[in-house]
C-alpha cells in the first residue's frame, strides 16, 4: 500500500519535473523569439533551410495525402449527413469538425513524425558528437542559432499546411455536395460562410501555431537529453515523440474546452 | 579574462566541424553570427581563404568527406574568423595522426597570417622533435 502511494508520488513529481522543464525551456525559447537581435545572417539561413525541409520538400506527398484523406474524410463525413438527415448541419460539421479540429491534428501529426523526429535526432547527434560544445566555444548561443529557427519553423510550417489541408478538403467537399445533394458552388460557399465565426478560426490558428511550436520544441528538449553514448540516440528520439503525442492530445483537449468556454 | 575568451579562436579534435554545415559555412559561421555578414559575400571570402591551401574544391564538403589535414585546414580558418583572433592548436598530432612532424602545421598557419592576432600550438614535450625544437623549455609555458 505504501509503495503504491510512493509509486504514484514519484510518477506525479516527475510529471511536474518534466512539465516544468518543458514550460520553463518554452519561456526561454518564447524570449529569444520576440529578441529582434536573435535575426542575424546565420540565424536567417538556418530558417530559410528549416522552412524548406518542412514546409515545402514535403509537398508534393502532403499534397497526395490531404486529397487522399481529405477525400476520405470527407466521403465518410457526408455518408453519415446523408444517413442522419443531417444535410442542414452542413456548413457546421465540415467547418467544425474537418477545418478546426482535424486538420491542425492531422498535420500536426505529419509534422511531428517527419520533422519532428529528424529535428530530435539531428539535436541528439550534435550533442553526441560535441558539436554543441564547438558553438558554445565560438560563443554562438545555441538557442538563438539552433532552436529558434527550427522553432519559428514549426510554428509557420503547421499554421501553413493546416491551411493547405482545409482548403483540400474544403474543396472536396465542394464536389461531393454537388454530387451527393446536387448543391451549387454558391449554396456551398454560403453554407460554409453561415457557420464560420471569428473566435473559431483564432482558434484555429492559434491552435495550429501551438502545435507547430511543441511538435519542434520538444523533440529539441529531448535531444539535448542524450548522453555522450551513441545508444542515447534512439533512446532520445523515442522519450521525445511519446512526449510530442502527448502534448497535441494535451493540446487538442485544450482547444476543445475553449471552444466550449 | 572575458576579452581572452572571446578572442579564443580554439583549433582541437574536441571542437568538432558541424556535421551537417558545408565547410564554407562551419567556416564563415562564426562572421555570418557575430558580425551579421551577409551570405554571399561571406562565401566568397571563405572560398578566398580556402583557396589559398588549394583548397576552394571543398567548400561545399561536409566534414566526413574531408582528409585530417583538409579538416585540420578548415578547422584553422574557422578559428581565425574570430575577432582579433588569439588561435590555440591543440595537440595537431590528435586530428592528423598520420604526420610525422609538425612542419605542415607551422605551415598552414604562416598562410594566414594576416587573419589573426596570434598563435599558439599546446603538444607534449616529448614531440618537440617533431616541431623542430632543441630546447623544450625555451617554448614551454
Amino acid at each position: 500500500m505504501v509503495s503504491t502511494i510512493e509509486n504514484i508520488g514519484r510518477i506525479s513529481l516527475d510529471a511536474f519535473r518534466s512539465l516544468h522543464e518543458t514550460l520553463a525551456f518554452a519561456g526561454r525559447v518564447i524570449r529569444k523569439i520576440i529578441d529582434g537581435k536573435t535575426y542575424n545572417s546565420a540565424t536567417r539561413g538556418v530558417l530559410l533551410n528549416q522552412i524548406y525541409f518542412t514546409a515545402v520538400q514535403i509537398l508534393p506527398l502532403f499534397l497526395a495525402g490531404s486529397i487522399v484523406f481529405g477525400t476520405l474524410l470527407i466521403g465518410v463525413v457526408f455518408q453519415m449527413i446523408t444517413d442522419l438527415g443531417l444535410a442542414g448541419y452542413l456548413g457546421n460539421i465540415l467547418m467544425g469538425l474537418l477545418v478546426i479540429e482535424l486538420a491542425p491534428l492531422i498535420t500536426a501529426l505529419l509534422i511531428a513524425l517527419r520533422s519532428g523526429s529528424a529535428i530530435n535526432a539531428e539535436i541528439a547527434v550534435m550533442k553526441v558528437n560535441q558539436e554543441l560544445k564547438t558553438l558554445e566555444v565560438f560563443n554562438i548561443d545555441l538557442t538563438g542559432y539552433l532552436f529558434v529557427p527550427r522553432i519559428v519553423n514549426g510554428v509557420l510550417s503547421v499554421s501553413l499546411l493546416t491551411s493547405l489541408f482545409s482548403v483540400v478538403v474544403l474543396i472536396s467537399g465542394l464536389v461531393f455536395s454537388n454530387l451527393m445533394f446536387g448543391m451549387s458552388f454558391d449554396a456551398y460557399a454560403n453554407a460554409l460562410l453561415d457557420s464560420t465565426e471569428l473566435s473559431d478560426m483564432v482558434l484555429s490558428i492559434v491552435k495550429a501555431a501551438a502545435f507547430g511550436f511543441f511538435v519542434t520544441m520538444i523533440p529539441i528538449q529531448a535531444g539535448l537529453k542524450a548522453t555522450r553514448e551513441l545508444t542515447s540516440i534512439p533512446v532520445s528520439v523515442m522519450n521525445g515523440m511519446v512526449s510530442v503525442f502527448i502534448a497535441i492530445a494535451v493540446i487538442e483537449v485544450l482547444s476543445l474546452i475553449a471552444r466550449m468556454i | 579574462m572575458t576579452r581572452n575568451r572571446n578572442c579564443l579562436g580554439l583549433v582541437s579534435q574536441d571542437i568538432p566541424l558541424i556535421s551537417n554545415l558545408d565547410v564554407w559555412i562551419n567556416i564563415a559561421l562564426i562572421r555570418l553570427y557575430h558580425r551579421n555578414q551577409p551570405r554571399g559575400e561571406s562565401e566568397k571570402e571563405v572560398v578566398g581563404y580556402l583557396d589559398r591551401y588549394g583548397l576552394g574544391q571543398i567548400a561545399y564538403r561536409r566534414s566526413p568527406a574531408l582528409t585530417n589535414r583538409e579538416r585540420f585546414c578548415v578547422m584553422l580558418l574557422r578559428a581565425a574568423m574570430v575577432a582579433d583572433a588569439e588561435i590555440l592548436i591543440d595537440r595537431p598530432f590528435r586530428i592528423m595522426p598520420e604526420l610525422e612532424d609538425g612542419f605542415f602545421v607551422l605551415e598552414c598557419i604562416g598562410v594566414i597570417e594576416d587573419l589573426y592576432r596570434s598563435s599558439c600550438i599546446f603538444d607534449y614535450s616529448w614531440f618537440r622533435d617533431r616541431y623542430g625544437i632543441g630546447d623544450a623549455a625555451e617554448h614551454s609555458i
